[in-house]
């Protein structure tokens, strides 16, 4: 009993530091990081881990129901676990028009801000589905601009 | 107060118990899965001789009539760094020689198996499929 007393006092701590960390990123509007570990294991295997601020919560609630037909893959979870990621990705959704779905799959890629970032033609070679091809820290969830890369001539935009 | 603290403390005991329970589960080995698959693939075919790493090696290769095989993402090598063929991410090497995470966790392989064989081959993979895949793998270091 005792010890689990104190490993309880452990994961206390640990959750503790987790969330403050994640409320010290929050005022970077460039820092997504760092993700919790259900959402960067089921969500950061194919691609890497979004960052649910950059969609809306109608879109990520499109994304979660369609799993099992995911852009060409099936990417189902379980259903306990899909319920856990929804409600991270609606709470730190976007409630921004320009966040929301343009396309029935709700795609990022296709959302008014993407579009304005980056324009419709990713870098030769690269999909848009690949961020860490120039957001060289992307899977941490750090998409500054310290830390891209983009490959030399490409117009951002185009 | 302190009936309040003893909650609490009861309610995250609880917590630590249940993520201890599924962080630090009984690990898996290969072994386990091959003995699992044998079981399966003779109680659906009396006729079953064994696995075959050669006919795992073809499974691994085969596109199986549609656009991606296992190497598409995970490349010729499965003792290597994987690439996603569309996304780029990088995928760790799925030999277990070579990666001995591979093949430790049964949710894990069970939901990486539904997830790939309906990409590659758009149903579920057969116990006989599964069990020559991994005595393949497991011959690759």
């Amino acid at each position: 009993m005792m010890m689990n007393v104190m490993k309880s006092i452990g994961w206390m701590m640990g959750l503790a530091i987790l969330s403050t960390e994640s409320i010290a990123h929050a005022g970077d509007k460039h820092q997504y990081g760092p993700y919790p570990a259900n959402y960067a294991e089921e969500c950061g295997s194919c691609h890497v881990p979004y960052p649910p601020q950059r969609l809306t919560s109608a879109g990520w609630e499109t994304q979660m129901r369609n799993l099992q037909q995911h852009y060409g893959s099936d990417a189902s979870v379980d259903a306990a676990t899909n319920r856990a990621i929804l409600s991270y990705l609606v709470a730190n959704a976007s409630s921004k028009e320009k966040s929301a779905p343009a396309e029935p799959t709700a795609r990022m890629t296709q959302t008014r801000w993407f579009i304005k970032e980056h324009g419709t033609k990713p870098p030769k070679g690269l999909a848009f589905s690949n961020c860490a091809g120039c957001h060289t820290q992307a899977d941490k969830g750090d998409f500054s601009e310290r830390t891209l890369k983009a490959p030399a001539g490409w117009r951002h935009g185009d | 107060m302190h009936r309040t603290l003893f909650f609490c403390l009861l309610r995250f005991s609880a917590l630590a118990l249940l993520l201890g329970n599924s962080g630090f589960s009984r690990a898996e080995t290969p072994q386990f899965f091959l003995d699992e698959y044998q079981q399966a693939a003779k109680s659906q075919n009396p006729g079953f001789k064994g696995f075959s790493v050669a006919a795992g090696e073809r499974f691994y290769r085969n596109k199986h009539g549609g656009d991606w095989s296992c190497a598409s993402c995970h490349t010729d090598n499965p003792a290597a760094i994987g690439k996603h063929v569309v996304t780029g991410k990088l995928i760790q090497p799925m030999s277990p020689s070579a990666n001995p995470e591979r093949f430790s966790d049964a949710a894990k392989v069970n939901k990486w198996f539904k997830r790939n064989c309906n990409d590659v081959l758009k149903r579920e993979c057969t116990p006989e499929e599964k069990g020559n895949l991994l005595t393949y793998l497991i011959t690759v270091k």
